[in-house]
C-alpha cells in the first residue's frame, strides 16, 4: 500500500501562489514557465476571455442540473458556505462557524457578518434556507445539489445569521457537500425571480457577477466592485478582483481553442488534450494548470451482476490482462499519473493498492481455465458452454477524451490475447445512458466529482444499484455486499474522524480486492493560458479555477 | 400552364414536403433512445424524481397517446408554433430568430466568395497550358472533396497558428469573417468549376467563339464575353442546391470556428436531445430548400419560357 505525495505537491503550490490561492485549494504543475503572481507585479485591469471546451450549459444556475462546465463559470460569481484549503481540509467560508449536535441530527451554521450579494441583498440565514428549499424543489430540476442535501429535512431559522438544519440521519458529510459549487448561495431575493430568468443571471457573493449571457456567444462577467473575501488578507487595498471581467466563450472544436490561445485570441483554455499540454509546456510559452478533480478516479467497472464478470475470478483475469501502465505513458505523455485507488489523488482518505493490479498475462490465462472458459474458438476468444468470453463496452463519446479511446482499443487487444472479446461500442451521451440502464454492458468508465470520500456510498452501496425514474444508478459494478453496506452506512454517521477513515478504508479494500474496478487515474481536468496571464491557480472544493488572484500583463 | 396555375401547384407541393417533413421527423424523434421528459429535466443522466419527470410529460402533453401528440403537434406547426426549448425553456422561434442572421450572412458570403473563386478557376483554366489545365483540374477536384472539418483545421493552422494574419475564432469583426467563408466557398467554388469546365471548352471550341477571335478579340475577352455564358447556365442551375449544402455546412464550420448559428444550435439540440429545437430547425431548412428552389425554378422560367414548358 502506498499514498501518493500529495502533501509535498501541495506544498509546491502554496509557495507559489500567495493571496486566496495559498489558502485555497489549488494546483498548478510545476511544467511551463512560472507566470504566477510571484515573477510579475499584479496589475489591476483588462478583460480575461477564457475558452471552454465544453457544451454551452443550459443554465447559469448549478443548482439547475449540476453539471461540471455549470461548476465552471459559476465559481466566478456564486461562492459556497465552506471550501477545501490547502491541505485538503474543508473550511467555512460564507460561514463562519458550524457546530453539530452530539446524535450528529442537527447542524447549525453560523453566517459571517457583512457580506453582501451582488443584487444588494444582504447575505442571512434565511439565505441558507432559500437556497437548501430551491434545491430540493422538483421544480428547479436539481441532480447533484439534490442529492447533496438530500438529508436536510427542516431549516429553521435561529438568528440573523444562524440556521439549523434537521437531518434525516447523521450525516458527517454534509460540510464537503456544502463546499460544492452545486450548492453554492445564491440571493434569496434573485431566486424568487422565475426559473428562466434565473438561470440567465444568477445572483451571488462571488468576485465576479453575471452582466449579460450571449447564447453560443459568450457568458460576459464583470467585477463585483463590492466584493468582500470572506477569509484571508489579499493584501490589497480592497478586496477586488483584479481583472475588469471576464469573457467566458464556448469553442467546442479542440484544435480550434488551442489555436485561438497561440495567436493570443483567448487567455486560458479548459479541457486541454494530452498531446497539446505535452507541446505547450515542451516550449515554455504557455501555462499549464493540473487539477484533478475530487470523488472518485477515472476507472472502469466491471458489471458483475451477470455472466461472465459474475465470476470474480473472470474480473481479475481481465485486469490482469491490460496492461494500463505503459498505455497511459505512451497516449497521456506524462500528462496523467496512474492511479491504483478509487478515488481521486485529492482526495485524505483515498486507499491506494498497487499490487493488486499488476499486469500478468499468465495468470490470467491459468484463472480463466480455472473458471471454466477452456475451449478457444476459430478467432481465438475462449469459449464456455458454446458462449464466446465477450464483453460489451459502451464508450461515450462526450465523457471519453479521444487518448482514452485509444487506451480502451489497447486494452481491447491486449485482452484478446487472454481470450477476451472486447466490443467497444462509441455512443453519444442519452444512448450510453440508455445502454447503462438496459444492463447492456460488461464494461463501463463513467466518471464521478464529488466532495470527500462518501461518493464510495453512492457508487458501491446495494441501494446504488436500484435504478432511479430515469434508469440511472450509479453502482455500475453491481457491488451487492451486505458487510461493505454496513461500513458505508457506519462510515458516514460517526462523528469520530478516526473511525471514519479506517471505515472507509476497510470499504476500499473490500471493492478493490473483489476485482470490481480497474482504476486508471484521476479524472483530467487540465488548463493552459498564455504567459501574460498569471496568478492563475487557486480553485474551488471540487478544483474549478477561480479567477480572483489573476491578472494580466502586456 | 400559366403562372398562377405554376404558382399553385408550387405551394401545394411544398406543403405536402413539409408536412412529410414533419411527420418524418415525429418519427425519427420516438425512435432514437432517451425519454423527452429526461431531456426537459436536465438531459442524459438526470437523477430527476419520479414525481419531477411526470410534471414535465404533462407539461409538454407526452403522457397522451401518441396520435394525439401527433395531432397537437401538426396543429401547433400549422399555426407556426415551435414550442418552447427544452434545455433553453425559451421559444424556439426567438432562438432561431436570434442565431439565423448570422447563419444567412455566412452561406450568402461564401456563395458569393465560391461564384468569384470558380470564375477566376475557370478564367485561369482559359489561359493555362495543358499541364497547367491538368494542374487545375487535380486541384479542382481535391478542393471539391475535402470534407469542411479538415479544411477548416488546416485553415485554422495555417493562417492563426502559424502566420497569426487571421483569428481563429468569430469575434464579430469582419477578419473572423474570412476563415469561415473561404472553408466553406472553396469545396463549393471547386465543384462549380467542375461542372462550367466541360460545357466552357465546348463553348470556347465553337464558332461564335472562333469568329469572335477571328474579329480580334483576346482570348480572354471571348470568355468572358461568349464562352461564360453559355458555361455558367448550368452552374447557375445548381446555385439552389449549393444554398442548401451551405445551410448544411454550417453545421460543421460554426462549430470550428465558435460562431453562433443556427448550424451550431442544430447540433447542441441533437446532442441535449432537445426536440423542439431539432424540429423547429429541421423544417425551417426544408423550407429554405423549398423556397430556394422555387425562386431558382421560376427564374429558369423567365429566362426561358419555352425550356420550362417543355
Amino acid at each position: 500500500m502506498q499514498r501518493y505525495s500529495r502533501a509535498s505537491r501541495i506544498l509546491g503550490c502554496a509557495i507559489a501562489l500567495p493571496l486566496i490561492g495559498s489558502l485555497l485549494a489549488s494546483c498548478s504543475a510545476g511544467a511551463g514557465p512560472d507566470s504566477t503572481a510571484e515573477n510579475a507585479k499584479p496589475v489591476a485591469g483588462g478583460t480575461l476571455v477564457y475558452a471552454s471546451g465544453d457544451a454551452e450549459p443550459s443554465c447559469l444556475d448549478p443548482h439547475v442540473g449540476g453539471n461540471y462546465p455549470q461548476a465552471l463559470v459559476a465559481s466566478q460569481y456564486l461562492e459556497s458556505l465552506f471550501t477545501k484549503d490547502a491541505d485538503g481540509k474543508i473550511i467555512p467560508w460564507l460561514a463562519e462557524s458550524t457546530d453539530v449536535s452530539e446524535d450528529g441530527l442537527t447542524r447549525t451554521i453560523t453566517l459571517r457578518d457583512g457580506i453582501s450579494f451582488t443584487d444588494g441583498t444582504k447575505l442571512t440565514a434565511e439565505a441558507i434556507k432559500a437556497n437548501i428549499e430551491h434545491l430540493k424543489d422538483p421544480n428547479t430540476a436539481s441532480s447533484t445539489g439534490y442529492l447533496a442535501v438530500g438529508k436536510v429535512v427542516d431549516i429553521e431559522i435561529v438568528d440573523e445569521l444562524t440556521a439549523k438544519l434537521t437531518l434525516s440521519s447523521p450525516d458527517n458529510a454534509l460540510l464537503e457537500s456544502l463546499s460544492m459549487p452545486w450548492t453554492a448561495i445564491e440571493s434569496p431575493k434573485a431566486l424568487e425571480r422565475d426559473q428562466a430568468t434565473n438561470c440567465a443571471s444568477p445572483v451571488g457573493t462571488g468576485p465576479f457577477k453575471v452582466e449579460s449571457w450571449e447564447h453560443q456567444k459568450a457568458v460576459n462577467l464583470v467585477r463585483n466592485d463590492d466584493y468582500v473575501l470572506p477569509v484571508g488578507d489579499t493584501a490589497r487595498a480592497d478586496d477586488k478582483a483584479y481583472l475588469d471581467g471576464i469573457t467566458w466563450r464556448f469553442i467546442p472544436e479542440a484544435a480550434t481553442r488551442y489555436a485561438a490561445l497561440q495567436s493570443g485570441e483567448v487567455d486560458v483554455i479548459d479541457n486541454a488534450q494530452p498531446d497539446t499540454i505535452a507541446t505547450a509546456t515542451n516550449d515554455n510559452s504557455l501555462g499549464h494548470l493540473d487539477a484533478p478533480r475530487p470523488g472518485a478516479s477515472n476507472r472502469i467497472e466491471l458489471n458483475s451482476s451477470k455472466a461472465p464478470f459474475d465470476d470474480q475470478r473472470v474480473r481479475e483475469a481481465f485486469i490482469r490482462s491490460v496492461d494500463a501502465n505503459s498505455g497511459i505513458s505512451a497516449l497521456y505523455f506524462g500528462t496523467a499519473q496512474r492511479s491504483y485507488s478509487l478515488l481521486s489523488s485529492v482526495e485524505p482518505l483515498g486507499y491506494t493498492d498497487e499490487s493488486l493490479f499488476g499486469t500478468d498475462a499468465a495468470k490470467a490465462n491459468e484463472l480463466l481455465d480455472e473458471a471454466g472458459w477452456t475451449e478457444r474458438d476459430a478467432e481465438g476468444y475462449r469459449v464456455k458452454d458454446g458462449k464466446r468470453l465477450s464483453l460489451d463496452f459502451p464508450v461515450s463519446t462526450n465523457q471519453s477524451v479521444p487518448a482514452e479511446q485509444s487506451l480502451f482499443e489497447q486494452f481491447q487487444a491486449q485482452a484478446k490475447a487472454v481470450g477476451f472479446e472486447v466490443k467497444i461500442q462509441l455512443l453519444d451521451l442519452s444512448s450510453w445512458y440508455g445502454a447503462l440502464a438496459k444492463h447492456e454492458y460488461d464494461l463501463v468508465s463513467a466518471p464521478y466529482t464529488k466532495v470527500g470520500p462518501s461518493v464510495l456510498r453512492i457508487l458501491y452501496h446495494s441501494n446504488s444499484t436500484v435504478p432511479a425514474p430515469s434508469g440511472y444508478f450509479a453502482n455500475n459494478a453491481q457491488v451487492k455486499n451486505e458487510k461493505l453496506d454496513g461500513i458505508l452506512a457506519e462510515a458516514e454517521q460517526t462523528n469520530d474522524e478516526a473511525l471514519r477513515a479506517s471505515l472507509y478504508e476497510q470499504a476500499q479494500k473490500l471493492v478493490l480486492e473483489g476485482y470490481y474496478v480497474l482504476p486508471l487515474y484521476d479524472q483530467q481536468n487540465h488548463f493552459l493560458y498564455g504567459k501574460n496571464v498569471h496568478g492563475v491557480g487557486a480553485t474551488t472544493a471540487v478544483s474549478s479555477p477561480i479567477y480572483y488572484d489573476t491578472f494580466i500583463t502586456e | 400552364m400559366g403562372t398562377i396555375a405554376w404558382a399553385g401547384r408550387k405551394i401545394g407541393g411544398a406543403l405536402v414536403v413539409l408536412w412529410l417533413v414533419a411527420t418524418a421527423i415525429f418519427i425519427a424523434i420516438r425512435l432514437i433512445p432517451g425519454d423527452p421528459a429526461e431531456a426537459i429535466m436536465g438531459g442524459p443522466g438526470s437523477q430527476a424524481s419520479a414525481e419531477a419527470l411526470a410534471a414535465a410529460r404533462a407539461e409538454y402533453g407526452l403522457d397522451r397517446p401518441l396520435i394525439a401528440q401527433y395531432l397537437m403537434y401538426l396543429g401547433k406547426l400549422a399555426t407556426c408554433d415551435f414550442g418552447t426549448s427544452y434545455s433553453l425553456k425559451q421559444p424556439v422561434i426567438g432562438i432561431m430568430g436570434e442565431v439565423l442572421p448570422n447563419t444567412l450572412w455566412l452561406a450568402l458570403l461564401a456563395l458569393a466568395a465560391a461564384w468569384v473563386l470558380s470564375l477566376c478557376f475557370a478564367a485561369q483554366a482559359m489561359r493555362a497550358n495543358r499541364v497547367g489545365a491538368w494542374v487545375g483540374n487535380i486541384v479542382e477536384i481535391i478542393a471539391a472533396a475535402v470534407p469542411h472539418f479538415w479544411l477548416g483545421a488546416v485553415l485554422i493552422m495555417f493562417f492563426s497558428s502559424m502566420l497569426g494574419w487571421l483569428p481563429a475564432v468569430d469575434n464579430g469583426t469582419t477578419q473572423g469573417l474570412v476563415l469561415p467563408v473561404l472553408t466553406l466557398a472553396l469545396p463549393l467554388a471547386g465543384f462549380l468549376t467542375q461542372l462550367m469546365r466541360d460545357s466552357l471548352s465546348y463553348a470556347m471550341s465553337s464558332q461564335f467563339a472562333l469568329a469572335a477571335r477571328a474579329r480580334g478579340e483576346s482570348r480572354l475577352a471571348v470568355f468572358w464575353r461568349h464562352g461564360l455564358r453559355h458555361a455558367a447556365l448550368p452552374a447557375l442551375g445548381l446555385t439552389g442546391w449549393a444554398f442548401s449544402s451551405l445551410l448544411s455546412g454550417a453545421v460543421v464550420v460554426e462549430a470550428v470556428f465558435a460562431r453562433p448559428g443556427l448550424g451550431r444550435s442544430l447540433l447542441s439540440a441533437v446532442l441535449a436531445r432537445d426536440i423542439p429545437m431539432v424540429t423547429g430547425i429541421a423544417l425551417f431548412s426544408a423550407l429554405v430548400y423549398i423556397v430556394v428552389m422555387a425562386i431558382t425554378e421560376g427564374l429558369e422560367r423567365a429566362i426561358d419560357p419555352a425550356g420550362a414548358s417543355s
